[in-house]
């Protein structure tokens, strides 16, 4: 019998993703501004609800195809807060910015709930159909701006390039199926096992192959990341960092499932690949980012850096390697968003996104200003931010399984983005401005900064009590294991 | 008849789409190639469940899924490519390079 | 190991307070914005006066029981707790004393000499955060609160470099240290790594142990201590990463007494002090430090021979100085290291304030050919800088005589005696370079724009006459000193005291007869040493060769990747007209860019490679 009370999170949370384009529908246009309201609201009553019911359980639906454990859990909690904190950065873009508010939140929360579902699959079609769900989520979300072409231009092509690598990783997908047998993680493991890893024959590496770079598309790893820069860059503000953040952490937690439960016998044979990615991704991302001059590319490029060093922890494959990126994940989200609701407020009001539109930031906001350098410092990964701590123990945790080589790569990739975020803050804090005029904010967006700035320093200096919940997490991922 | 002569039929299939992504210019045509890919998924993964007994026909299941989610994609990006037909007055993706560095 | 029970208010523990009490004056400035309020700088020194209240107490306490460790766990990284810690021993409560003392003396200085600027608040919030780091730094028990410390530092430098932002020279020497400095930490953070890789601990003492116990491979420890050096190189302004310290000059003359004397480039000398013993026991190692300490000591007194401004002569001379810090660790003898960190820190913070007061007199003159003749107008920065100068050229019975006879004695003991002549050398050059600059600034004619030169206020000389009284008796403590570090004392070995004492008194009598007397002109010394002179005045053109470096390779690399990601037609890489040539044919071949079918070809690339990548491995 299928306990359907293991579902009551997603099922809330469809329902308020059509409650709140069904309210989209009745209310009036002056009253569309309460639709954020709706939203977060729901979004905390959904978390209630998940904490309540689900927290502590260890089950599984339909015989394995969904997977209710810490770590699901944990990733549910994250994209649920994650998707709070977007709807808060959204609100005054959404009123300025975009055409149908009730599409976009309705839409940001069908995609919280297909990351969601990701996290939780323990199965190679049910993953796949989360992750179309996602994609389409965001297909829609980043070609939703109002004005400009950049944002169609940058939907097409990432509807694209997101339906070539979603073909290549189903057929992958249909490799797996027909050669191994069976499309469930766990099954996978068994049959991989019992058989001789010499024996994989192009077909299986074909499957493997393709489904690495369906999803090395997803988190932007290098070959596969030249649709973000322009993406990030086209999409509306907002969604960049969702993008950034969400998908990402979305696309980790798939993979750390799969390989952790799915194909870790045969870890010695794609291993080295990934490595190479890794490397490749944190030192083109860093790199490139140091020619960029409009500061959505530039973020583009960095976290296109950032995956390079959680790419890392999944080459070591150990429960401390995971740990680290999750933590990672958590320190790095929190960066981002305070990052990007900086450049939300600067678009707002001097509707202004290259770097030179900083200039002279530190007299007309200096707030702003410090907000801004304070999260580009995390991004750095200086200590007592949240960048250093999580970024320390991803580094150690990889260190120690004999990377040391790679750990140094990343630390000089480190000290060489430290140069082009102390571009963005030379800028704010000595160029001149041709505007001198005072920046005012309101009281909203500057505490929704106050409270991302907050938690930088809070995961920074106090990270215990996260680290503890995420040591939890990356153990029940790997009890899968026989 | 055997599976891999399915299996050539179907790489074919894919390759034939790539190649239609790859060398197409028209944003429609690039999405009829990725259409192309995914029917030879569904090729793949019948001839899998129909050739191999223990597979109890879950391919079959699958590739309605890949139907349904392949029509949902090229509605969605159909809808966008309108949008960009709209503004640009055109579908050629030659024109749509505004950001490139 | 105790635990660190942050309500405990007795013995040695106490310690924590000290940092802690400069954390809540900075955060106090902060949040209750006093960014341009003058209670700012009250609530700042009473922080930081209460620091060295505590280390009054620590110091009786630490008499009386003994070195102390204590922990409370922080977060956990696997199995492996991540504490905050601290241990008190003879180190740590030295540096505590002298970091609290100057740190207090340059802020009393600070409120009268910065009393002009805007944001007077933020600098002393600043300053409060520096002070804080630089406390956590050595107090800390384990290798990663050592290394958030360390870098905290860094951050704060940047700041108080940087803090006449306005000024383009001085924010990018605040960029320059903060980079340069950087990249020594990449490997002083590799190297702690290493070591946790190993010992599976961060804790400063049981990786010494584990080490003296053998329990680490010889080359592991080798590359992890070479790379944490490298991290001491950076931040201690050693050859070649020292070109960040005389560009630092940017910032407000306090900042540099503070930065420059007793806290952040003694952060080196502290950190292998620290870790001394795994030096040892990888002891080729030690060879590194001294010949890195030896050519940084007598490079930079070269260099401080030919510059004309007051404070950069005093840049490279602290350089040098540093040199002869890492010289005499590399030698084995870290107690004299410490002990020359020791009379250096005054004598140089006295250095710099009394030349922040010159500065301050004249209306804002640095360099010394402007200068002259201001031992009337201004008698106690005179009296003041004169002992400096003496105590660091080395004159007995000034602290600096004592120090630095003791780092001779130990490169003889424990080095080849060309370690020991070259270092006799940079010597007799710091004697040069010091009286050159007390002559030219004080002494012949004064310049008629000078006539309005004034004495600075009591705040100013006040911090100044301490300083100098302390610098006057400083060596004296030596043989406490030695007894409190437990060291043995060296037997006066009469030929190094001769000849040190030669070269120091040698030094300041032909500076005297080149400035003063001009006996010799120093013209035909310049003409005679002509290449090497421009050589040393452009600072050997390390500056000029990084910045080509950066220039040619690191961004030229950046460019061709960025082409090679198809962002070729960047304006940043079409502007350099130079490439142009070269870029075109890139840019023909990659006109197509910001296409689509660009994107896919090299998604279906990449999985070709990394298809056949696994294929073949596993044929």
């Amino acid at each position: 019998m299928t306990n359907f009370w293991l579902f009551i999170p997603e099922f809330t949370i469809t329902a308020l993703a059509f409650g709140v384009i069904g309210a989209d529908l009745f209310l009036a246009r002056e009253n569309k501004k309460y639709l954020p309201w709706i939203s977060s609201i729901g979004l905390i009553v959904v978390l209630g609800i998940a904490l309540n019911y689900l927290l502590g359980k260890q089950e599984n639906l339909y015989g394995g195809l969904f997977l209710i454990d810490d770590f699901s859990m944990f990733f549910k909690v994250f994209f649920l807060i994650l998707g709070l904190l977007v709807v808060l950065i959204s609100s005054e873009y959404v009123k300025n910015h975009i055409k149908h508010p009730g599409e976009y939140y309705g839409i940001l929360i069908f995609s919280i709930l297909a990351m969601m579902l990701m996290a939780a699959s323990g199965e190679l079609l049910t993953a796949y159909i989360s992750l179309e769900l996602l994609s389409f989520c965001l297909y829609v979300l980043v070609a939703s701006g109002r004005y400009g072409e950049k944002s169609t231009e940058a939907g097409v092509k990432y509807i694209l390039l997101g339906a070539v690598a979603s073909a290549f990783m189903l057929y992958g997908i249909s490799q797996i199926y027909g050669l191994v047998g069976t499309t469930k993680f766990a099954d996978m493991n068994l049959v991989l096992v019992a058989e001789n890893s010499s024996a994989l024959d192009l077909g299986l590496i074909m499957g493997i192959v393709f489904i690495i770079g369906g999803l090395a598309f997803k988190i932007a790893a290098v070959p596969f990341h030249m649709w973000a820069p322009d993406v990030y860059e086209g999409a509306p503000t907002p969604i960049t960092a969702y993008l950034a953040v969400g998908s990402k952490a979305a696309a980790f937690a798939l993979i750390l499932r799969m390989m952790s439960s799915g194909f870790i016998s045969i870890m010695e044979d794609w291993q080295m690949v990934i490595i190479v990615i890794a490397a490749l991704t944190m030192t083109l991302g860093n790199l490139v980012a140091l020619a960029q001059n409009n500061i959505k590319r530039l973020l583009a490029y960095s976290s296109i850096g950032h995956v390079g060093y959680l790419l890392m922890g999944v080459v070591a494959m150990t429960p401390l390697a995971f740990d680290g990126i999750m933590l990672h994940l958590v320190g790095y989200g929190v960066t981002n968003l305070a990052c990007f609701m900086c450049i939300i407020m600067l678009y707002n009001s001097t509707g202004r996104d290259d770097v030179a539109g900083y200039a002279g930031l530190a007299d007309r906001s200096p707030f702003l200003a410090m907000s801004m350098a304070v999260a580009l410092f995390s991004l750095a990964g200086l200590p007592f931010f949240a960048g250093f701590t999580t970024k320390f123990y991803l580094f150690t945790a990889v260190a120690n399984e004999g990377l040391i080589w790679l750990v140094g790569l990343a630390i000089l990739n480190s000290l060489i983005s430290l140069y082009y975020y102390l571009m963005v803050i030379k800028s704010m804090y000595i160029d001149p401005s041709e505007d001198t005029t005072v920046l005012v904010f309101s009281r909203y967006s500057l505490s929704v900064l106050g409270i991302l700035v907050v938690f930088i320093f809070l995961v920074g200096v106090y990270p215990g009590p996260l680290v503890e919940l995420i040591q939890e997490a990356s153990q029940s991922l790997f009890s899968y294991i026989p | 008849m055997s599976l891999v002569h399915f299996q050539i039929l179907s790489a074919a299939l894919f390759s034939i789409g790539l190649y239609g992504v790859l060398a197409r210019r028209s944003a429609v045509l690039i999405l009829l190639s990725i259409e192309l890919m995914l029917n030879a998924v569904n090729i793949n993964l019948i001839a899998f469940s129909a050739y191999t007994e223990s597979l109890a026909s879950t391919g079959q299941v699958i590739a309605i899924f890949v139907i349904t989610v392949a029509a949902a994609e090229v509605g969605l990006a159909l809808a966008i490519i309108i949008n960009l037909f709209r503004s640009k007055g055109s579908v050629d993706i030659d024109k749509i390079d505004v950001m490139r560095w | 190991m105790m635990l660190l029970d942050f309500t405990v208010m007795e013995g040695v523990q106490v310690a924590w307070l000290a940092p802690a009490a400069c954390i809540l004056a900075f955060v106090l400035i902060v949040s209750l914005r006093m960014f341009d309020s003058k209670i700012g700088s009250v609530i700042s020194i009473v922080a930081i006066a209460s620091g060295f209240a505590i280390f009054l107490y620590v110091f009786g306490q630490f008499n009386e029981s003994g070195p102390a460790e204590f922990a409370r766990e922080w977060f956990t990284i696997g199995s492996t707790k991540i504490t905050l810690g601290m241990a008190i021993d003879q180190l740590s409560v030295v540096m505590l004393g002298v970091i609290t003392f100057v740190a207090l003396l340059v802020q009393i200085y600070s409120v009268s000499y910065m009393e002009e600027e805007s944001r007077f608040g933020w600098y002393f919030g600043v300053h409060s955060l520096f002070a804080a780091s630089m406390l956590i730094l050595v107090l800390a028990n384990n290798l990663l609160l050592l290394y958030v410390a360390w870098e905290l530092v860094g951050l704060c430098s940047y700041l108080l470099i940087g803090f006449w932002y306005e000024k383009r020279s001085a924010s990018e020497a605040a960029k320059k240290a903060f980079i340069t400095t950087r990249i020594g930490d990449v490997g002083l953070l590799i190297g702690i790594i290493l070591l946790y890789r190993t010992a599976g601990t961060f804790d400063t003492s049981t990786i010494i142990h584990i080490a003296q116990e053998g329990g680490f491979a010889d080359s592991t420890l080798m590359a992890a201590v070479l790379l944490i050096f490298l991290g001491a190189m950076g931040k201690s302004a050693q050859f070649p990463l020292h070109v960040w310290l005389p560009d630092a000059m940017e910032g407000p003359t306090p900042v540099s007494a503070l930065i420059h004397a007793a806290t952040m480039v003694v952060a080196g000398i502290y950190l292998v002090a620290r870790i001394f013993p795994l030096f040892e026991v990888a002891d080729p190692s030690l060879t590194v430090v001294a010949v890195v300490g030896l050519s940084t000591a007598v490079i930079a007194a070269s260099i401080a021979l030919v510059m004309t401004d007051l404070k950069k002569i005093l840049a490279y001379s602290t350089v040098s100085h540093l040199g002869f810090m890492m010289l005499a660790l590399g030698s084995g003898a870290y107690v004299v290291a410490m002990f020359h960190l020791f009379t250096h820190a005054f004598a140089k913070a006295l250095l710099f304030l009394s030349a922040g007061s010159v500065d301050h007199g004249t209306g804002g003159k640095r360099d010394i050919r402007q200068l002259g003749g201001l031992r009337k107008k201004m008698p106690i920065t005179f009296v003041t800088f004169s002992i400096g100068a003496l105590a660091l050229a080395g004159v007995p019975p000034l602290g600096g005589f004592f120090s630095k006879d003791e780092i001779m004695m130990a490169v003889m003991d424990g080095r080849h005696p060309v370690f020991f002549l070259i270092a006799i050398i940079a010597a007799f050059m710091s004697s040069v370079y010091m009286i050159r600059a007390l002559i030219l600034v004080f002494f012949g004619d004064l310049k008629p724009e000078n006539q309005e030169a004034h004495e600075s206020p009591a705040l100013i000389t006040a911090p100044l006459l301490i300083l100098a009284g302390i610098s006057l008796v400083a060596g004296l403590v030596l043989s406490g000193w030695q007894d409190f570090f437990n060291a043995k004392h060296h037997d006066i070995n009469f030929l190094v005291l001769a000849l040190s004492l030669l070269a120091s008194l040698g030094g300041l009598f032909l500076g005297w007869a080149i400035y003063s007397k001009e006996w010799i002109s120093s013209r035909d010394v310049a003409a005679k040493f002509g290449d090497l002179e421009k050589y040393a005045s452009n600072g050997y053109y390390l500056d000029v060769g990084y910045q080509w470096c950066i220039d040619r390779i690191v961004l030229v690399v950046a460019r061709i990747v960025s082409l090679f990601d198809r962002i070729v037609v960047n304006d940043v890489a079409v502007n350099g007209t130079g490439y142009s040539v070269f870029l075109s044919g890139f840019k023909l071949r990659y006109v197509e860019t910001g296409k689509v079918y660009n994107y896919a070809l090299a998604m279906v690339v990449g999985i070709l490679v990394v298809g056949l990548t696994i294929y073949w491995g596993l044929i």
